[in-house]
Parts: C-alpha cells; sequence; structure tokens
C-alpha cells in the first residue's frame, strides 16, 4: 500500500511539475535544448542547410540547436513527426516542398496549414539540362523537337511525384508537350544517366549539374526561375521564352501550428539574425546552394502560392489521391 | 611517369601535415568502431562527420572521411567473423563462412585473413585510382539501367552458391527476401505498396531486417544455451595466417579486388554488392567449393578483398566524373564541394598536388587500417571468452541501439526484434539468412531498373540482348543458376552406372568435407 501511495504521489507530482514547467518555459522560451528535425538523411542538401543553420543561429539563441534526421517516405516521416510534436518550441524542423506535394499524392498526414512558417533559408529553382554533345543549343531548339517527337524525349527526375518531377510535367502541361519522364533514385543518378547519353534531358537544380556544366559536359538550356541564375547568367528563364512556369524546391525552418504566438516571434528574431551572418552565406555559397531568406509571413505566402499550384497540377497529371 | 611523380610529391607533402595523418588515424580507429556496431554503417559514419570537416584544410578533413570510410567497410568483419553481427551489409556475406571458422575455434586466423585482404584490396584500389582512373572513368557511364537490371539478376543467382546444405531452402529464404523488398514505395510509380499505411514502411527497412535476422536471432538462440556462464570459444592462438596458408590466397584476392574495384566504379553498386559476388567468384574458382559455406578461409578473404576494393573504385567515379560510385562517397561528394573542390574533371588540373597528396593519404590510411586492425583484434578476440550471460544481453543491447540509431525510430526497433524472431526458427529449422539479405539488396534494385530500362526503351524488351554488357551479364546469371546443378550431372555421370541413382551415395557426397 505505501509502495501505491508512493507512486501517486510521484506521479501527481511529476504532473504538478510538467504543468508549471510549461507555464515557465512559454514564458521564458527558450530553457533547454530545440530539436531540429530534417526530413532527409545526413549530408544531404537539406541536411547541410540545417547543419548550417543551426551553427549560425546557436550564436542568437541561449539554449542550442542539435540537428536530428528523421528520414523515410521520401520525407513524409520527418514532416509527420514535426507537425505532430509538442508545440512547445523545442521540436522545429526543415521545412520542405514536400510539405505541399505530398500531402496530394495520399501519402502524408499533414498539409501546408498544419505548419506555421518560420524562416526560408534556401531555394533551387528547376533546370532543363541537356549533354554538352546534343543537337540543341537553346531552349527553343529542344522544346521544337519534343513537339515533333512527342514522347521521344526523355528526362530523367529524382523520383516519381518529387518536385523534380512535377517540374518537368508542369513545363509540359503548360507548353502542351508530352515527354517521357524516367524517376530515379536521386537527383544524382539522373544526371549521371544524362552524361551516359542514356537519357536527353534532367530537371534538376542548376546546382545539381554544376560542376558538369563548367566542366563543359552539360549544358543549361533554361531555369525556371522569376530571375536568371547568378551562377549561370547566360542561361535564360522560361519565363523570358514565354512559358509560365517557376517551380523551386524550397527549405526553410517550420513549427507545428499551434505553437504560441512568443516562441515563433523568438524563433523568427533568432533566425533572422542567423541569416544575415556572413559566415552562414558563405556556407551556402561553399555548398553550391542559393541563399533565399523570406521571413515567416512572407514564406506562408510562397509556400500556400505552391500548395495551390500543386494541387491543380498533380490532379491534372493524374498523381493525386 | 607523370602520376608516380605527383604521388611521390604528395607523399613529401603529406610528411609536412602531421596533424592530418593524425586525423586519418582517427577517422580509421573509428571508422572501425563504426563498422564493427550493428546499425552503424561506413555511410551514417561519414555523413556525422561532415559537419567536424567543415573547419577544417581540405586535406585533413578528406583524410579523416576517408579513413572513416575505409575502415568502416573493414570492421564490419570483426564483429561478422566473431559474433555472427555484420556489421555492415557487406560483412553479412563474410560471416557466411567467417562464423564458421570461430566455432572451429580458427577465429584468429579468420580476422588475420580478413585484415590483411581487406588491406590488400583497398590498397590494389587506391593504386587503380591512382594510376588508371582517367583511362577507366568512362566505363561507369555505360552503365544504365539495363546494365543494372543485369548486375542485379546476377547478385540474385548467387543465392544458388551461398545457399548452404539445401539449395531448396536458399530459394526459399531468397524468396522470402524478394517479397519482403516489394515492401514500400513503387520505385517507378510512386504507390505505396504493402505499407500498411505506416510512412515507415515506404523504404523497406532493410538494415533492421539484417540486424534481426543475424544478430538478435544469434542473441535469441544463446538464450536457450544452458552453459550460460561458459564462454564461446578460447582465446585466439595465432592472428597472422601462415605464409603457406595465406599464399593459396593471393590469386583469390586479387581476383577479388579486381571485382571490387569494378563493381565500385558502377553508380549505385557498393561494398556489398561486391562482397557477395566475390563470395561468388571464389566459389566458382575454388578447387574445394563444397567447403564454402562450412569455414572457408577463401570466401572470408574473397569477401573482405571485394568489400574494400570497393573503395577506390567507387572513389575513382566519384573524383573523375563527380559520379558517386556508392552511398559513402555520395556524402563525400558533399565534403569535397563544401572544401571548395569541384569534383569532375576539372579537379585533376585545378588541383592536382592536393589530389595526389590526398591519394598518398589513402594509401596512409590502408596502413593505419592494418595497424589499428591487427593491435586490436587481440583485444577484440576478448569477446568470445565473455559468458553468455553478459555477452547476451549486450548483444541485444547493442542491437537495439544501432538499429534505433539508423533513423531516430522505435518503428524499425519493432521490426529488427521481429525479424530477430523470425531469424531464430529459420536457424533452428536450417534455412540460410543471407539469402534474404541478398534478395533485399538486389530485389529492388532488380525491379527499379527493369522497369526503368523499359520505359527508357519505349516499353520494348530489346535492351535484354542488344547490349553487350547487360547480355553478358544475364548469360552469367544463368550459368551460376544452372552449374550446380550441372556439376551435379557431371559428377553422376563421371561416377558413371547405376550406383549413382543410389540416394545414400548423394548425402554422403555431400556430407562429407574434403
Amino acid at each position: 500500500m505505501k509502495g501505491y501511495r508512493f507512486v501517486t504521489g510521484a506521479v501527481v507530482g511529476a504532473l504538478t511539475s510538467a504543468t508549471m514547467m510549461v507555464a515557465v518555459q512559454a514564458a521564458e522560451y527558450p530553457t533547454k535544448a530545440i530539436e531540429l528535425i530534417v526530413p532527409y538523411a545526413a549530408g544531404g542538401g537539406t541536411d547541410l542547410v540545417a547543419r548550417a543553420y543551426a551553427d549560425a543561429v546557436n550564436r542568437h539563441l541561449p539554449q542550442s540547436v542539435g540537428v536530428v534526421n528523421k528520414t523515410g517516405g521520401g520525407g513524409a516521416v520527418g514532416l509527420s513527426e514535426i507537425m505532430a510534436a509538442r508545440p512547445d518550441g523545442y521540436r522545429i524542423g526543415m521545412g520542405t516542398v514536400e510539405i505541399t506535394t505530398l500531402p496530394n499524392l495520399g501519402v502524408a498526414r499533414f498539409t501546408a496549414d498544419d505548419f506555421t512558417p518560420i524562416a526560408r533559408l534556401n531555394a533551387e529553382p528547376s533546370a532543363i539540362t541537356v549533354n554538352a554533345g546534343a543537337p540543341w543549343k537553346t531552349i527553343e531548339e529542344f522544346l521544337a523537337y519534343a513537339k515533333e517527337n512527342p514522347g521521344k524525349v526523355r528526362i530523367g527526375n529524382s523520383g516519381t511525384g518529387a518536385i523534380w518531377h512535377l517540374a518537368a510535367e508542369a513545363l509540359a502541361t503548360k507548353s502542351g508537350l508530352k515527354f517521357s519522364h524516367i524517376p530515379y533514385d536521386g537527383a544524382n543518378p539522373a544526371v549521371t544517366a544524362l552524361l551516359g547519353n542514356h537519357i536527353e534531358a534532367v530537371s534538376v537544380s542548376p546546382a545539381e549539374v554544376s560542376s558538369h556544366v563548367a566542366a563543359g559536359t552539360l549544358r543549361i538550356l533554361a531555369v525556371m526561375d522569376d530571375q536568371r541564375s547568378k551562377a549561370f547568367p547566360d542561361a535564360p528563364t522560361l519565363k523570358e521564352k514565354g512559358i509560365d512556369v517557376t517551380v523551386a524546391t524550397w527549405r526553410g525552418i517550420v513549427v507545428p501550428k499551434k505553437t504560441p504566438a512568443n516562441i515563433v516571434e523568438t524563433l523568427r528574431t533568432a533566425s533572422k539574425k542567423a541569416v544575415e551572418e556572413q559566415g552562414f552565406r558563405d556556407q551556402l555559397a561553399k555548398m553550391n546552394l542559393s541563399y533565399a531568406y523570406l521571413d515567416g509571413p512572407e514564406y506562408k505566402v510562397a509556400m500556400e502560392k505552391d500548395a495551390e499550384m500543386f494541387k491543380v497540377l498533380m490532379k491534372q497529371i493524374g498523381l493525386s489521391k | 611517369m607523370y602520376e608516380l611523380d605527383m604521388l611521390l610529391h604528395g607523399a613529401q607533402a603529406l610528411l609536412n601535415q602531421p596533424m592530418a595523418l593524425l586525423l586519418a588515424l582517427f577517422g580509421v580507429t573509428l571508422g572501425i568502431i563504426i563498422g564493427a556496431l550493428p546499425g552503424l554503417t561506413a555511410t551514417m559514419g561519414v555523413a556525422i562527420l561532415l559537419p567536424f570537416t567543415f573547419g577544417m584544410d581540405p586535406l585533413s578533413g578528406l583524410l579523416m572521411i576517408s579513413g572513416v570510410f575505409f575502415g568502416g567497410i573493414y570492421g564490419g568483419s570483426v564483429t561478422a567473423i566473431l559474433l555472427k553481427i555484420p556489421g555492415t551489409p557487406a560483412a553479412a556475406a563474410t560471416a557466411i563462412d567467417g562464423y564458421e571458422l570461430t566455432k572451429k575455434g580458427q577465429a584468429g586466423i579468420a580476422l588475420g585473413t580478413a585484415t590483411f585482404s581487406s588491406f590488400l584490396g583497398g590498397t590494389a584500389s587506391v593504386f587503380v585510382l591512382i594510376f588508371l582512373a582517367p583511362v577507366l572513368a568512362r566505363f561507369a557511364l555505360e552503365f544504365s539501367a539495363s546494365e543494372s537490371f543485369a548486375l542485379a539478376v546476377f547478385g540474385l543467382s548467387i543465392i544458388a552458391s551461398i545457399s548452404g546444405v539445401s539449395v531448396i531452402k536458399g530459394l526459399i529464404s531468397g524468396f522470402l527476401g524478394l517479397l519482403l523488398a516489394t515492401v514500400g514505395l513503387d520505385p517507378m510509380g510512386g504507390f505505396p505498396r504493402y505499407t500498411g499505411g505506416y510512412t515507415e514502411l515506404f523504404n523497406v527497412p532493410f538494415i533492421p531486417v539484417m540486424i534481426g535476422l543475424f544478430a538478435a536471432a544469434e542473441a535469441f538462440k544463446s538464450l536457450e544455451d544452458p552453459q550460460v556462464r561458459a564462454g564461446m570459444a578460447a582465446a585466439l592462438d595465432r592472428i597472422i595466417p601462415p605464409w603457406h596458408i595465406f599464399r593459396r590466397q593471393l590469386g583469390n584476392i586479387a581476383r577479388s579486388s579486381g571485382l571490387g574495384i569494378v563493381i565500385g566504379m558502377i553508380p549505385g553498386a557498393g561494398a556489398d554488392i561486391a562482397a557477395f559476388v566475390a563470395y561468388n567468384e571464389a566459389k566458382r574458382f575454388s578447387k574445394t567449393p563444397e567447403n564454402y559455406g562450412k569455414g572457408e578461409l577463401g570466401a572470408v578473404a574473397a569477401c573482405e578483398s571485394g568489400a574494400n576494393g570497393c573503395t577506390g573504385g567507387a572513389l575513382l567515379t566519384m573524383l573523375t566524373l563527380g559520379i558517386p560510385g556508392d552511398a559513402v562517397t555520395a556524402v563525400m561528394l558533399g565534403a569535397l564541394t563544401l572544401q571548395g573542390l569541384q569534383p569532375g574533371p576539372l579537379l585533376f588540373k585545378d588541383h592536382a598536388d592536393l589530389v595526389f597528396t590526398l591519394f598518398a593519404g589513402m594509401l596512409v590510411c590502408y596502413v593505419f587500417m592494418l595497424v589499428v586492425g591487427l593491435g586490436s583484434l587481440r583485444f577484440m578476440g576478448r569477446i568470445l571468452q565473455m559468458p553468455k550471460s553478459v555477452l547476451t544481453p549486450c548483444i541485444l543491447a547493442l542491437c537495439i541501439v544501432g538499429t534505433y540509431a539508423i533513423n531516430n525510430s522505435m518503428f524499425d526497433i519493432w521490426i529488427m526484434l521481429a525479424a530477430g524472431v523470425v531469424g531464430y526458427f529459420m536457424q533452428k529449422w536450417d534455412f540460410p539468412a543471407s539469402p534474404v539479405v541478398l534478395a533485399l539488396i538486389m530485389g529492388p534494385m532488380a525491379e527499379a531498373n527493369f522497369r526503368r530500362a523499359l520505359s527508357l526503351s519505349n516499353g520494348s524488351y530489346d535492351f535484354l540482348y542488344t547490349r553487350p554488357i547487360t547480355a553478358a551479364l544475364l548469360s552469367i546469371a544463368i550459368v551460376t543458376l544452372l552449374l550446380p546443378l550441372l556439376r551435379r550431372l557431371w559428377a553422376q555421370r563421371s561416377a558413371g552406372g547405376p550406383s549413382t541413382i543410389n540416394p545414400a551415395a548423394g548425402t554422403s557426397r555431400m556430407g562429407t568435407p574434403e
């Protein structure tokens, strides 16, 4: 009996202190280490951005931020975990463009509305890249060839339903063309196939082909962005060519929707200071990643715009469930 | 010789960088530990260390990472041989014969052979990387989806040679693995298959299954052993294999290293495939193929030199073309980029000094691996003297921690434990576990690449016979599958007369180790 009473007492005590702790924590957040969940494997692009951010933001928060990789399901596992985290600001996450695409595939329990965006850190547009030995010197020639040979042009992407597949599909729908979409296990194998002339083009980001473009083995025909890429100013945007397609992958910090406003504020301010550090920008530049900071509210607008676009597109091409 | 000159310059430059050498030693040691622990693979080790290289100079950072890579591939063999716990997928092949040798009390020689073979395979591959990189690099680009498919089919045909006593039971295990491999996202359409609504099952939980089938199953089995206080075996008597024994493995090691280098260069094929293929070929060319699976030193030598041969091959395509040959080099690609070194054709032109210093450092890394490996074996061998009442709980705890570390996921732990229970009964009823692992590696590779090849050829099956590499690999696969059958027929014919029909003669021939 004594033991039983002791257990009850302990439980009550623990519960009370836990409730009090939450109250205290909300007031003077953060009081303990923050976990930054990355839905992709260590060493990949998203992970590198997260680690660079964690490095920078640690100088602007009283507690440290540690990166935890939760991989699987093309990002669905990690993103679900961010969504389902207790909204106390101690588990924040790297939100990627998959927040807006996975819900349409019917493989995720979340939608874009389940997250409060804190800061966008990086964005990479899609680009149409061909082998340097290919006959097409401009995007017009390439598209004209695709028009004459419907279904013959094979575009490699990083997986069905993944962002670069959707980019190629968006181009196909907007310009009324028919491509053969070949999914690979990530962007790198697709680039390898292009180097070996096994496919005609890839729709991955300029960063993912930059070393080959520099070496003269691949050629970027166009980027799907609002402005030309700083690294490859010679490649035109599709917009310039009259095709209104902009598709980009992006990465940024998000928290669960119900996170209290003061915590969101703290994180936003710290993130803003972190991205202003030259060290952070240098780090991104070294990794061939573009700095594309947006503050919470603007990030939210961009996210909603993408959510809407992919909802329409994925229904159109029959990927939605 | 331009390369030799540059290499000597590199070696000189390296001597002036004691810090880089120290970090390389640290990397190798850490790699061996990571490789030996179940769940922690070389890929993960490299990924974890990556952020620490941000602040280092390129040489130190890259040498440390190379050290982890090399050590991690080798380290898997130690626990595979001693405890039948493959620390890495590649070591699943080593475990087949390595653990049998331990049971026979020859753990020391098995470990020593594994260490020397890893060293020789790895060093050979680095030399190929240094001297033949530009010549060989284009080969990797020949590999398209159809070639990868054919390689995977060849890999699957190896089930016939790793099945142990009964080919039928091996095939059953293999098909079980293939069935498991269909779980997850459909590689082409992206539809979830047999996931039961769990996002965790979108990728086949390969490493948890492997840890369960080998390590957890072994731990469960030793739970039923009444002699819990006894250690498994005596101490390691001799580690360095006597020359007259090791000499016989040299041809085997040379062949396996070559296979490893080639497989390492192929995009998407890594040390695990190399180890299994090397095993298969070693058995094919062996004078005593019937000893394979029962504790054959040649098997250990083949797997280890094959797996480490992969390292140089994978680095070769990564450095010359910017194409990672396997998962580890994919992460290393990031490390190079971070240091401002763009891998690709320009790397050798713009940074030749650094590249050749790095090559010299890689050779040193392999020497470190040999020294650290041999030095630690005696200590590692003590594991065998631990009473089972201590060892078994430790192994189970390691399995759980290691599994959790892969994805930080409890779900994986349940998968691992379930696989452990299945593995326990498989052992009890003599079903080999390695065909399951092989099928889990090759199944998804075969499926994805077959369908990709079909989509590349617009639905035509012509790629099966019009592409030379594909056709050759598929033919080898057919030969591998049929060879045991033909061998038996030949054996029966040469024995002559009706006596061969006598089933007793057949079984006794299979049963006696010659």
